[in-house]
């Protein structure tokens, strides 16, 4: 598994540029709260920068495709489902962003390639939403919450296991809330103005109309293709499901079988972590990062049959090394059960939580003085 | 007299039909209605969806959609915050080792809390947040509808699934004794049933009042929806409650079917709202209330298996009680009847229910607080066991002669104070009563003042420990014997020789207790003038030591046989000896000592004393 941490630290980092650029685009709409001029100023700054400049827009359309497919890679390449409450609604939220993005983007592309006319000025695109085609400003409003809420989730659960978080927590999580409600508050704010706009100056109206019957004419054409694209993205999740569907039902002929502390006995498919099978099987076991290997709170010592695990990769080594792990102490979340089967301690207690992440050695004395 | 009574019964009749021939024809007119809703609830649901639809295009609908993400954004951002510091302590709850039903409940009532406080916390932020934006026309009663329906939902599911837990078997969250398949199956038709029933309850408002305008449809959810909880709840009746207890190790006589009761139910609540809307939550609330009081007995044996002991009877009647008086309060509230007037406006007969109840949560409370008493004085006596009359009396033969006395006065007293609480719940006036059982009370307060003194004196001589159970005492007047029955005004005594001494503890006076802790015996030992002392007193010492190491009469020591030269008369050295021994041994060891000691004289070759008296005549002569 050693491309394992690679992958994900570049889903991470891909992420990342999609976020700041999200952040960037929602700030701006958040300034229409100010005015619409005001917003359109801004725009050169906040929004234009990653279309215009050439390289930028290429990061991030990279970006883009990057993080959908190793999204997709990480569906296919799960062994189980045994999925925290936050994953399965991020999950989620992340199979619905391409096909509504797609919408979006490929609307604003097709718009202005048949009609020239239409400058993608926010004006002109706030009076079609709000006045000529509102079903795309429902659209909209669908993408904020469903892309926000994706790449809110990604950024806590990766920086809350962080020291770092101690301190800004609790400035960044109000501004992670704060950005899509100013946003949409400077989306309704210069809604209103642009249809006070399109009442008083008939001028203004009527070009747009203009360009909206251009656009309508090539309604077909828009629809064929994110038809298209919708179909292809569905096709591949159902890829990625099939994948982990086929390998669920070809681990289940082969048993192992972990011991815990307590007595507890809990049985799993071979190839499945341990926490994997804790988590099927009720055993109580904390994992704050949900098996991302970065957290180290679902550590167990091994008490027999470690030649059966897999071995420790890059991640497992740095995050053990972190957290100030003895020998013969595992992370339960990275080490697979491919022989008959494992007895473990498990180190930290089911309700731990961010903070021992963030300072494990807190945790650890505290581990120390119960087992003792 | 007796006409009137006719006539009122004539009257009642008359009504009675009147009453029936109404109810029938609001019925009737209701199916009219209702057929006429569904007929043209498709055309109507058609030119509604048309006008919302129109009405959402437009600037003013992009406008309410926007502030709905908003609202959203805020309540998940509130509910966010309140799970970063709540999900520790959740999680720490259910990974506790949930080893009885009972545990399991204190974890359950704890993730109830958890899961209702964020719930909370949400609806107010969203709720709160709306009231701050200018809403298009009919927007915000769709707000606030559609909130109330997001929270009725989650309050259901939260329910649920504490309750039934239906997922994670093996952490034995579970908190009724469903089995596990069934609990999942269980768990989702009741989300369907409730989500239903929410949904019937909330959208037809809105959608007769804003800009669908559309009555028939709204009707024709309300039916459809209210119909299909309803068939998915009379189903579950009989998939889950049908077949035979979950305890099935447990070889029980066959019951009738629960399911039945419950079907019924289900069927008689939506008989009632076909006929009668207002009716229908009254009866929806009686329902639950039957079903509860159906379900609680074996649900509060689920928790106090393996207690004998008189808990779950208290925790079976305190719930029932509680059940019923929520129940009463739901009614109130649905029938939107404040309770301040209704015992002022309404005719006897209620004012009269309304009392009778009173008596009864009255009863009730008595009778919780005589099952207390009576499952504590029990099991301590049962704890205590019967009295072995061999053994020497312990402290607990004291509590066998309090405990029982202790539970008649209670039972007594609650009765006495019952009666006239009820008397006085009715509105029956009982200061005369009262007054009256004063001027008795003194009247025979003076021709009973030796039973209150007998009374009174027992209680302080059971309180001081004077004499229990089987203890030999002896009072002041020549009253000796074994205690073998204490009642509140006198103590039975059986004298040794036979006869039972009833005494009243107002004439028993000092007593004198020779039962308690030790006994010291002395007797005295004459022998001839001619013994060396020392060697009898070595030999006492001898047989004490003896004594004190034979497996009889050893233990019966306390502390062995001594003696000594105690007088010297004339041609008499007189021995005294002792010992010390537990209370109702000396005879025993006494005898034993005797033996003894006449042995060790036969072998030392000396006699008792006898009583010979050299007397020497000076003869005169």
């Amino acid at each position: 598994m050693h491309g394992g941490s690679l992958v994900r630290t570049v889903r991470l980092v891909s992420g990342l540029i999609l976020m700041a650029f999200v952040t960037c685009h929602l700030a701006n709409l958040a300034i229409g709260m100010q005015s619409l001029a005001e917003m359109e100023a801004w725009r050169e700054v906040l929004t234009a920068p990653w279309t215009r400049s050439k390289p930028v827009f290429f990061l991030l359309a990279t970006a883009a495709l990057v993080h959908a497919t190793l999204g997709l890679y990480a569906i296919a390449s799960r062994r189980s489902l045994a999925l925290s409450t936050t994953d399965v609604v991020q999950l989620v939220l992340g199979l619905f962003t391409p096909p509504l993005l797609i919408a979006h983007v490929i609307a604003l592309y097709m718009s202005i390639r048949v009609s020239p006319g239409f400058a993608d000025s926010y004006g002109q695109i706030q009076a079609v939403y709000w006045s000529f085609a509102p079903s795309y400003a429902f659209l909209q409003l669908f993408v904020v919450v469903v892309v926000w809420m994706h790449a809110a989730i990604g950024l806590y659960s990766w920086l809350v296991l962080k020291p770092v978080w101690r301190r800004i927590g609790g400035f960044v999580l109000p501004v992670l809330f704060a950005v899509p409600i100013l946003a949409l508050l400077g989306f309704a704010q210069s809604g209103q103005e642009v249809l006070n706009r399109l009442a008083a100056d008939p001028a203004w109206r009527a070009a747009i109309l203009e360009n909206v019957g251009n656009i309508a004419k090539a309604t077909r054409e828009l629809g064929n293709l994110q038809s298209n694209a919708i179909l292809t993205w569905a096709g591949l999740v159902a890829v990625a499901f099939g994948i982990l569907a086929a390998r669920i039902l070809r681990a289940r002929m082969m048993p192992v079988q972990v011991d815990y502390d307590g007595g507890i006995r809990a049985m799993g498919r071979h190839g499945l972590s341990v926490l994997e099978i804790s988590l099927l099987n009720d055993v109580p076991h904390a994992h704050v990062c949900s098996g991302r290997g970065r957290c180290g709170t679902c550590r167990v010592r091994v008490e027999a049959g470690a030649p059966s695990l897999s071995a420790i990769d890059e991640q497992e080594r740095s995050t053990l090394e972190r957290v100030g792990a003895a020998g013969g102490e595992r992370l339960a979340c990275q080490a697979r059960v491919l022989g008959a089967g494992v007895a473990v301690t498990r180190l930290l207690p089911a309700f731990a939580d961010a903070t021992a992440a963030q300072a494990p050695d807190e945790w650890s004395a505290g581990a120390a003085k119960e087992t003792a | 007299m007796v006409r009137r009574r006719r006539e009122g019964n004539g009257v009642n009749e008359q009504s009675m039909a009147e009453w029936s021939a109404v109810v029938l024809a609001t019925a009737k007119a209701r199916f009219v209605a209702l057929g006429a809703d569904l007929a043209q609830a498709p055309t109507e649901a058609q030119r509604a969806y048309e006008s919302v639809y129109a009405a959402l295009m437009t600037g003013t609908g992009v406008r309410a959609a926007t502030y709905i993400a908003i609202l959203l954004f805020v309540g998940i951002a509130v509910e966010w915050l309140y799970w970063m510091y709540a999900y520790s302590p959740l999680r720490a709850a259910m990974a506790m080792p949930m080893l009885t039903p009972a545990a399991a409940l204190r974890v359950g009532l704890r993730r109830l809390f958890l899961s209702l406080s964020g719930l909370l916390l949400f609806t107010a932020a969203a709720i709160g947040v709306s009231a701050a934006f200018a809403w298009p026309p009919h927007v915000h009663e769709l707000i606030i509808a559609a909130t109330l329906l997001l929270l009725v939902l989650r309050l259901s599911w939260i329910s649920v699934s504490v309750i039934i837990a239906p997922g994670r078997p093996r952490l034995r969250l579970r908190l009724v004794p469903v089995a596990q398949p069934q609990a999942r199956w269980l768990a989702a038709a009741l989300m369907a049933a409730l989500a239903l029933l929410a949904l019937g309850r909330f959208l037809p408002p809105v959608l007769q009042d804003g800009v669908a305008q559309a009555s028939h449809v709204a009707s024709a959810l309300r039916f459809i929806a209210y119909s299909l909880a309803m068939l998915i709840l009379f189903v579950s009746a009989f998939a889950f409650f049908g077949g035979r207890d979950v305890r099935a190790d447990v070889p029980r006589a066959p019951l009738f079917p629960r399911s039945f009761p419950l079907a019924l139910l289900v069927a008689a609540v939506y008989a009632v709202w076909l006929m009668n809307d207002r009716a229908a939550a009254v009866a929806a609330i009686a329902a639950v209330v039957i079903a509860l009081q159906i379900g609680l007995r074996p649900i509060v044996y689920f928790y106090w298996r393996e207690d004998d002991g008189a808990l779950p009877a208290i925790v079976l009647s305190l719930s029932r009680f509680v059940v019923a008086l929520v129940g009463i309060g739901a009614a109130a509230v649905a029938l939107d009847t404040p309770l301040a007037t209704l015992a002022e406006d309404v005719g006897p007969w209620v004012r009269v229910g309304l009392r009778l109840l009173g008596v009864a949560v009255l009863a009730l409370l008595a009778h919780g607080v005589w099952i207390a008493i009576r499952s504590v004085v029990d099991q301590r006596l049962k704890r205590i066991g019967p009295i072995d009359p061999h053994e020497p009396p312990d402290a607990s033969s004291r509590l066998l002669t309090l405990l029982p006395l202790l539970r008649v006065t209670a039972a007594v007293m609650l009765l006495v104070m019952l009666v006239l609480c009820a008397l006085w719940a009715l509105g029956i006036e009982i200061t005369p009563l009262l007054a009256g059982a004063g001027v008795l009370g003194i009247a025979l307060g003076f021709g009973a003042q030796a039973l209150v003194r007998d009374v009174i004196a027992g209680i302080f001589f059971l309180a001081d420990d004077a004499f229990r159970v089987g203890e030999y005492i002896e009072g002041s007047g020549n009253t000796k014997g074994t205690v073998e029955r204490i009642t509140l005004r006198s103590v039975a005594l059986r004298h040794h020789n036979g006869p039972l001494h009833f005494v009243p503890y107002g004439a028993l006076g000092s007593v004198r207790n020779t039962s308690r802790d030790w006994v010291i015996d002395k007797f005295n030992l004459p022998l001839p003038i001619e013994v060396e002392s020392e060697t009898i007193r070595k030999m006492l010492k001898k047989i004490g030591e003896d004594m004190k190491a034979d497996p009889v009469l050893g233990p019966m020591t306390m502390e062995p046989l001594k003696g000594k030269l105690y007088r010297i008369d004339p041609g008499v050295k007189i021995f005294r000896c002792k010992f010390r021994c537990p209370p109702g041994k000396q005879f025993d060891l006494r005898a034993g000592a005797l033996k003894r000691i006449e042995a060790a004289l036969k072998k030392m070759d000396v006699q008792f004393a006898d009583g010979r008296q050299t007397i020497l005549l000076q003869n005169p002569a």
